[in-house]
């Protein structure tokens, strides 16, 4: 005989039916078709730089929104496992002789073992107190890290920080076939490398906020009195969360560190990465992961051609004084950009567009 | 007769400065509905919050199927099958009435789908807003959902506060016969300032008046009782 299926067994099976076939999942293939092949089309290095930090970005900027958005954790040392994941890969290739493969391996698990374990500590001590004062503990590790990475001169190079070399196909020096016109070269393979490790690990999170535990997470935002009531040791899940989140920050930089194949304490450390983070998940939409994409790219594109076009644009009035003066001031323009955004999009450019899609529904 | 599912001993609760409940004692034997019943500010919702946990007992011994509870957390309440729903229509509005749902079964096997199917033919109209954001329901639909979340899990009681609050007279009807099911299914402890509501739906109640037991009766014969009900319900 056969059992007619229940509602949550015939949704899970309308789910599975659909789940290659959304809108959705098709601009998901498209997106990184697009990223994929965008080095072929465009060859140049200041926008395959703007790609990878995109990517890269977008990462840490979902996982972010992990805490902020989906848990409503406001903590701001996550860019701190962002500067310690940067670091571990970093140390390590320069202080080893013949930088290898494991040395990279060694380097992803040196920084999830200090990145969970110092999350750990902080979930302990600090997620009992109050949201404010949560962050506000939060802020001052993040300065602490930055302080330490100034001072320890001797390891970490102080302000000036340390330029490492990769191993193998990696090492910017290798070069390798041409393909459609376009020579393999070091920088290459890591721009790739970056985009199977960023898809992989977007998709952890997206599969993450999706689970039961994710469910969880969105309750406790909404209102943790009525979770713990319905049975949920709220606690243990935020622990989760923190923890899951700073380690996919802290491999998302090793990623960025492997980019650039340098750090210091203002690249991976400073307060301003984590208040671009911030500014991200709000242009993006908080509680959407998806917008951290859309925030990154904001934000990552204004930094890089917001100056060249403001200088394009004040070259027309050369003699004009006041435009040429403006035109240098850049973060002026993106302050107007980023209140039209909050303005048009208040509750994030996805969270807006969803909103705008539910009420047509 | 059957051992109480719960009783209270000389229960004392203060919040901040105030001394809210003054040494409640109660027992409540398994089966029905019983009513909680009294002014604004007696101390019923509190009663309720002390016992699921959220509000710590400052004395006296709160025992669930025959153990202590005072010093439990709520979550581990909750576990040990009892079920809360706040007077605030308390669904998480954000979330889908599909994700309320299974966020409630805790740990969805297949006795917790079966029990959702159950549930739903009891409140139908929630099955055609399964995907809907629980935020956009009405209020009774919020009403319903909140109350048929807590029943896909097996609770043994079922602490219920003013369902009926804020309410159209239909959909406090409809709520009146969907409560009737349950307390054949769960012990319900109810507070409900809707006489009517309360008398269709239980057989025994107490009167809580500043913090303590004034009364503690058939629900029948305190209908009866017309001085009673002036001088604690106001009615």
């Amino acid at each position: 005989m056969t059992q007619t299926p229940t509602l949550v067994e015939k949704d899970r099976m309308d789910e599975r039916a659909k789940r290659f076939k959304s809108p959705t999942f098709n601009l998901q293939l498209a997106v990184i078709f697009i990223l994929a092949v965008a080095p072929f089309i465009i060859p140049s290095f200041t926008f395959m730089d703007v790609m990878a930090k995109i990517m890269i970005f977008a990462v840490v900027v979902a996982s972010f929104d992990l805490l902020l958005g989906y848990t409503g954790i406001l903590n701001f040392a996550h860019g701190m496992f962002f500067g310690v994941g940067a670091y571990s890969v970093a140390l390590i290739l320069y202080y080893s002789k013949s930088p290898g493969w494991h040395h990279i391996l060694l380097a992803a698990v040196i920084s999830l073992v200090i990145s969970i374990v110092l999350s750990l500590v902080i979930s302990f001590f600090s997620l009992r107190v109050k949201a404010i004062f949560f962050a506000m503990l939060t802020l001052a590790l993040a300065e602490f890290a930055h302080i330490l990475a100034v001072q320890w001169t001797s390891l970490t190079g102080g302000e000036d920080g340390i330029s490492f070399v990769l191993p193998g196909i990696f090492n910017f020096s290798w070069s390798g076939p041409t393909f459609f016109g376009t020579q393999m070269n070091g920088r290459l393979m890591v721009y790739y490398l970056i985009l199977v490790c960023a898809v992989f690990l977007f998709a952890g999170l997206v599969r993450f906020v999706r689970s039961p535990l994710g469910r969880v997470l969105k309750s406790i935002r909404e209102n943790e009195q009525r979770t713990v009531a319905l049975g949920f040791k709220t606690f243990g899940y935020q622990i989760y969360a923190i923890v899951f989140s700073a380690a996919i920050s802290s491999l998302s930089g090793i990623l960025f560190a492997m980019w650039i194949c340098y750090v210091n304490p203002d690249s991976v450390f400073h307060t301003a990465i984590m208040v671009n983070i911030l500014l991200m998940v709000l242009i993006g939409g908080m509680g959407t992961l998806y917008g951290a994409m859309i925030g990154a790219a904001f934000l990552i594109v204004t930094e890089t051609w917001l100056p060249s076009i403001l200088k394009a644009g004040a070259s027309f009035a050369p003699d004009v004084a006041i435009i040429q003066n403006l035109s240098d001031r850049w973060q002026l323009y993106f302050g107007i950009l980023f209140v039209l955004v909050v303005m048009f999009f208040p509750k994030g450019v996805i969270g807006t567009i969803r909103a705008m899609l539910g009420q047509k529904k | 007769m059957s051992d109480p599912i719960l009783s209270l001993k000389n229960v004392h609760t203060h919040i901040e400065q105030h001394h809210i409940l003054q040494g409640v004692s109660f027992d409540i034997n398994p089966g029905g509905a019983t009513i909680l019943l009294g002014r604004n500010g007696a101390g019923k919702s509190t009663t309720l919050k002390t016992v699921m946990g959220l509000l710590p007992a400052s004395n006296g011994s709160i025992l669930f199927k025959g153990r202590g509870i005072n010093k439990k957390k709520p979550y581990e309440i909750a576990r040990m099958g009892m079920g809360f729903v706040p007077e605030d229509k308390a669904i998480l509005a954000t979330l889908t009435v599909e994700e309320n749902f299974r966020l409630s079964m805790l740990n969805e096997n297949e006795k917790s789908h079966e029990n959702l199917e159950e549930v739903l033919d009891l409140f139908p109209a929630l099955k055609k807003f399964w995907k809907t954001q629980a935020g956009l329901l009405s209020g009774g639909q919020k009403q319903m959902l909140a109350i048929a979340r807590v029943l896909v899990c097996d609770h043994s009681l079922l602490l219920i506060d003013e369902p009926s609050k804020g309410l159209a007279p239909i959909v406090v009807e409809q709520l009146g016969e969907s409560l009737i099911k349950i307390k054949d299914k769960t012990k319900v402890i109810l507070v409900e300032q809707n006489f009517n509501l309360a008398r269709q739906v239980g057989l025994d109640c107490f009167i809580l008046d500043d913090g303590h037991v004034v009364y503690q009766g058939l629900m029948e014969e305190l209908a009866k009782d017309k001085a009673l009900m002036k001088n604690y319900l106001g009615i």
